[in-house]
């Protein structure tokens, strides 16, 4: 809401400077959010602009009135009212109008004056110049006092030409199936049952609280004008005004809330206005048609609450002073409590606690003191998740990763290359109002986000690029039901940097490299089972063969590797490893118990064994095969070396593993360690058909 | 021949002074102890002495042969050592040569403010909940005292993913879904993503809130400023001066909305060149969070009974605490993820 200061000195005096008083109003809620001076001849008469932010309770402060209340609260002045010209008395209106509201709950009151002999032309420079302050574009007089008075009163005014209307009848109903009304602004509209109209007999001329119509506006050969000043319900002006994306500052107010007995004060200002601005003569009488008189609200507001919500011991007096100064009459008093009805205008006080609301905001929120509450336990128990995370992006960080922050938005047609670890009867999410087509759908997966990232900083000559995206992935199910889980995902391009003298052999972390990252994480988050990683078709942007599935136990958590070359080969990149990780499935699984074993007293003997076997031989499984002994001598296994090439004959390659033995009761010798050891050889030679290499 | 050993051991003891290098203590062992060396000489010419002379004068050679071979070995010690420190010292590392370490990665500076304000908190005894992103139109608004046809539903520009359910515009509907399945007393922090359909240097369709709230049978609003006064003064600078003020939220009554002093011109609202500050725009003040005493309707919607419980709830924009904290002005910063911006936060 802009106004100038000298039109709100006509309302009330203040003593404040403009600066002084914009500090006061948005230390009372009414937030000043500029002030500018105007430039004016005599530095005596300086003026200013100043421009509120009124919440949405504060329809009342949609009018210069209203603030004038507000700064006569705040600084203890008083309200004065400017002007009107009450109509004589007589029902010469009534021979010339009639008014019929068939939807008194959309419309609650109706109020009209007319004028006859108005002489259309442009209004007055002071007028002019209020109201472009205020941001309103002057049109004529006629419409150039309506938005002046609505400025003043906040009771939004329409005009209509008098001689315009066929049936002298105002009807005042909801729009049928198939109506159509050419609004002021030239567009026609297609109305929908439920919109509230103004009619003139059966034809629709006005949008009741939004717009008026074309057919019936003020034009410059207009005689008679009726005015129109009503209440409409503020849910179903702001229904149709956002279904047909109308915002008008009438709309603005009637959504807010206007004074319901505000429309004849409103009425009487205008006819004064007319008759100095336009020479019209006004017809006597009015038309007041007022079906649905709100009863005012009447609160009981206790002395205790006041002081329990606020933490201040306010006293009575005080609370008292202040409910006057905003308009409210006290109707009753008991020792604990007060009977208190607000004004008609204050639409937003309903109940006890608005009425504190007011109180604290008059009493000034500086002066309420700062306190600590004392914290009980909620029982809610420690979060499990936050130190998970925390400690994942500590692991990934000492990696070499940078986290990366992307927008959840993206194409149709990424969400089906990159799929992520949904199923198949899995849909993207839709957005029904994207910000653009590129952006119409919600990621399925992480990683068309890393490989925008990729590009970007390729773009600024980014050597190489490693980065991390912890995340929200989602999906519809068959039935339309949306889900969400946190991911994590990883894309590894180039070599990893290092500071300082530029190394020259740094190679792109491999495959394997990048499991190990991911075998990392199982070890940070203290997952029990051990993950595994088999073949499975993830999606046509992997490798064909460098690329696996992360398995824990019979459920897949994740994938990696190596993105297609035909993808990279297109997009001109070097090859390189992507991860994703769903980290909802992994935090299902608990932190494994830690519990410490003691160290062992007796040494342990390592003996290698190596074997040629197909090429296409997983390495694990030989691991798997000894873990799965249980033998009480073997400690441990792994895989230490894999060679292909001669003297390997063509199509197999050599494994080479290290089994440990200890005896957790004695020294193992030699000759013990070497028996276990060729008997394991030999059944692995038979049973995995590989060929020992001694 | 006693006097000849006392002269070999001066003339040793001269010559194995100062000046000897390595070769020549070499050459003195040759000289002296070696086959045709002047000691082993004297030995030899031990059978030309007689026998009550000769264990007297064996042991005073045995003793000088001691003496000499001690001499050379310590003489060869110390040369080695000398030369030790020689070599040592003519090594050349430039040492202003840069370090070298693998690259570490970064969190990203959302990040890292998420976690400064959420240790405030949890410091306070505050638990932290988690709601869904795709929320209904009952927790993010209506529970929240804003209907259909509500005006403050413009404040909130809503993207939606069908008729009923949309992104939250918000992260105060955890406070809905927490009060629904839990009892007070509740001190709760709820951060996340939220989304609005909104696009410029100051907003993303994607921002994060950090949203609280604290419910028991006499919480009122001076704990609020208390609570909100302190965790100011811990994220931003310990002297910071803080000022609430009336607002409107239809979930809270009465709302405030918190200010801190503008962190650039400390609250003058101008620069020293007395120019606007353009951080404040010269009110001195920067808009910060957003709170209040939780709308009685709201308890309402939850089963709470607003005569025993009370309590406050706030909100605040992580991208907005951050820009203000590292003088960031363009928040699409944060998510075009450029490395060389990354790199800047430790």
């Amino acid at each position: 809401m802009n106004f100038t200061l000298s039109w709100l000195r006509e309302f009330v005096d203040f003593k404040r400077s403009a600066q002084e008083l914009a500090q006061t109003l948005t230390m009372a809620g009414l937030e000043v959010e500029s002030l500018l001076a105007l430039p004016s001849r005599q530095e005596k008469h300086e003026d200013w602009v100043m421009a509120v932010a009124v919440t949405p309770n504060r329809g009342d402060c949609l009018g210069i009135l209203g603030l004038a209340r507000e700064v006569a609260a705040l600084t203890g002045g008083h309200v004065r009212l400017p002007p009107v010209l009450p109509h004589a008395k007589g029902s010469g209106i009534d021979r010339l109008v009639d008014v019929e509201i068939l939807s008194p709950d959309l419309c609650p009151r109706y109020s009209a004056r007319m004028v006859l002999g108005v002489h259309v032309a442009a209004a007055p420079d002071w007028m002019k110049t209020r109201l472009e302050a205020c941001g309103i574009r002057s049109i004529n007089n006629v419409v150039d006092v309506t938005n002046y008075v609505m400025l003043e009163t906040g009771q939004p005014l329409h005009a209509f030409d008098a001689d315009r209307l066929a049936t002298k009848r105002i009807v005042v109903r909801e729009a049928g199936a198939i109506e159509k009304l050419t609004t002021l602004d030239g567009v026609e509209r297609e109305l929908a049952p439920g919109d509230l109209l103004i009619c003139d007999g059966a034809t629709p001329i006005a949008l009741a609280g939004v717009m008026g119509g074309s057919e019936s506006e003020v034009q410059w050969d207009t005689h008679g004008v009726l005015l129109e000043s009503a209440h409409f319900h503020p849910a179903c002006v702001r229904r149709a005004a956002k279904r047909l994306a109308i915002h008008s500052e009438a709309s603005h107010r009637f959504e807010r809330g206007v004074d319901p007995e505000g429309t004849l004060y409103a009425l009487d200002r205008a006819a004064f206005l007319l008759v100095e601005v336009a020479g019209a003569a006004p017809v006597e009488g009015v038309v007041d048609r007022y079906p649905r008189r709100a009863k005012p609200a009447s609160i009981v507001l206790r002395e205790k609450k006041v002081s329990a919500l606020l933490g201040v011991d306010l006293p009575r007096r005080e609370t008292e002073r202040i409910l006057k100064a905003l308009g409210m009459k006290v109707r009753g008093r008991s020792k604990a409590a007060v009977r208190v009805v607000p004004p008609s205008y204050r639409r937003d006080l309903a109940r006890e606690a608005d009425l504190i609301e007011e109180v604290a905001r008059l009493y000034g929120y500086e002066k309420i003191p700062s306190t600590l509450p004392l914290v009980r336990p909620a029982g809610g128990g420690l979060d499990r998740r936050l130190p998970r995370e925390r400690k994942l992006r500590a692991f990934l960080l000492g990696e070499g990763l940078t986290e990366m922050i992307n927008l959840p938005f993206t194409s149709a047609e990424m969400n089906q290359r990159f799929r992520g670890l949904w199923g198949g009867e899995r849909r993207p999410v839709a957005i029904l109002n994207p910000l653009a087509q590129d952006k119409a759908e919600l990621r399925l997966s992480l990683i068309p986000g890393l490989l925008e990232n990729l590009r970007t900083n390729l773009a600024h000559k980014a050597r190489s690029f490693h980065g991390f995206d912890f995340a929200k992935v989602f999906a519809l199910d068959a039935r339309g039901a949306a889900a969400e889980k946190q991911q994590l995902a990883g894309l590894f391009y180039g070599p990893r940097e290092r500071t300082g003298l530029r190394s020259k052999d740094g190679t792109p972390p491999t495959f394997l490299e990048v499991k190990g990252i991911i075998e990392g994480i199982f070890e940070v988050l203290g997952i029990g089972p051990e993950p595994a990683c088999s073949k499975s078709d993830i999606g046509a942007f992997l490798h064909p063969a460098n690329a696996a599935v992360v398995r824990l136990g019979d459920r897949d958590v994740g994938y990696l590797g190596e993105i297609h070359p035909d993808f990279c080969e297109a997009s001109g990149l070097e090859p390189f490893v992507v991860f994703e990780l769903d980290f909802e499935g992994l935090a299902e699984y608990a932190p494994r118990q830690l519990t410490a074993r003691p160290l062992p007293r007796f040494p342990c003997v390592e003996r290698d064994l190596a074997v040629v076997v197909d090429d296409a031989f997983p390495a694990e499984r030989i691991v798997r095969w000894i873990k799965g002994l249980n033998h009480a001598l073997i400690e441990d296994v792994e895989v230490f070396d894999q060679y292909r090439g001669s003297p390997i004959p063509e199509g197999k390659k050599s494994l080479a593993y290290t089994i440990s033995y200890r005896a957790d009761d004695r020294t193992l010798t030699d000759s013990e360690v070497n028996q276990l050891h060729q008997q394991l050889a030999a059944r692995i030679g038979g049973l995995f058909g590989a060929q020992l290499r001694m | 021949m006693r006097e000849s050993l006392d002269t070999l051991r001066n003339e040793f003891l001269d010559r194995i002074g100062d000046g000897a290098s390595e070769q020549e203590v070499e050459r003195l062992r040759v000289e002296f102890l070696g086959r045709k060396g002047k000691l082993t000489l004297m030995f030899r010419g031990l059978k030309e002495v007689s026998p009550e002379e000769r264990p007297g004068l064996g042991e005073a050679l045995n003793d000088l042969r001691r003496f000499v071979e001690e001499k050379l070995e310590s003489r060869l010690r110390e040369l080695r050592q000398r030369e030790k420190e020689r070599s040592l010292k003519a090594e050349t590392v430039d040492i202003t040569l840069p370090g070298s370490r693998w690259e570490r990665g970064r969190v990203h500076p959302l990040t890292l403010v998420m976690d400064e304000i959420t240790d405030v908190f949890l410091a306070m005894g505050f638990e932290i909940a988690r709601g869904p992103d795709i929320e209904d139109d009952y927790h993010n608004f209506e529970a929240l005292n804003m209907p259909p046809d509500h005006p403050a539903r413009d404040m909130q520009d809503t993207l939606f993913v069908s008729e009923a359910r949309l992104l939250r515009t918000h992260t105060s509907p955890v406070q809905i879904r927490v009060m629904e399945t839990r009892k007070p007393p509740l001190q709760v922090i709820a951060p996340g993503a939220v989304y609005r359909h909104d696009d410029d240097a100051t907003h993303s369709p994607m921002f994060h809130q950090v949203e609280g709230f604290m419910v028991d049978s006499q919480i009122a609003f001076s704990d609020l400023k208390g609570v909100l006064t302190h965790f100011l003064r811990q994220i931003f600078r310990p002297e910071t001066g803080v000022r609430f003020r009336p607002s409107f939220f239809p979930f809270t009554e009465p709302s405030a909305e918190i200010d801190i002093q503008c962190l650039l011109c400390d609250g003058k609202g101008m620069t020293q060149e007395r120019q606007a500050c353009r951080v404040c725009k010269g009110t001195g003040w920067l808009e910060i969070l957003g709170a209040g005493m939780i709308d009685p309707e709201v308890f309402r919607f939850v089963g709470y009974d607003p005569d025993r419980v009370s309590g406050f709830a706030f909100g605040m924009g992580v991208e907005r605490i951050a820009m203000l904290k590292y003088g960031i002005e363009d928040i699409r910063l944060f998510f075009q993820n450029d490395l060389r911006f990354l790199r800047q936060f430790a």
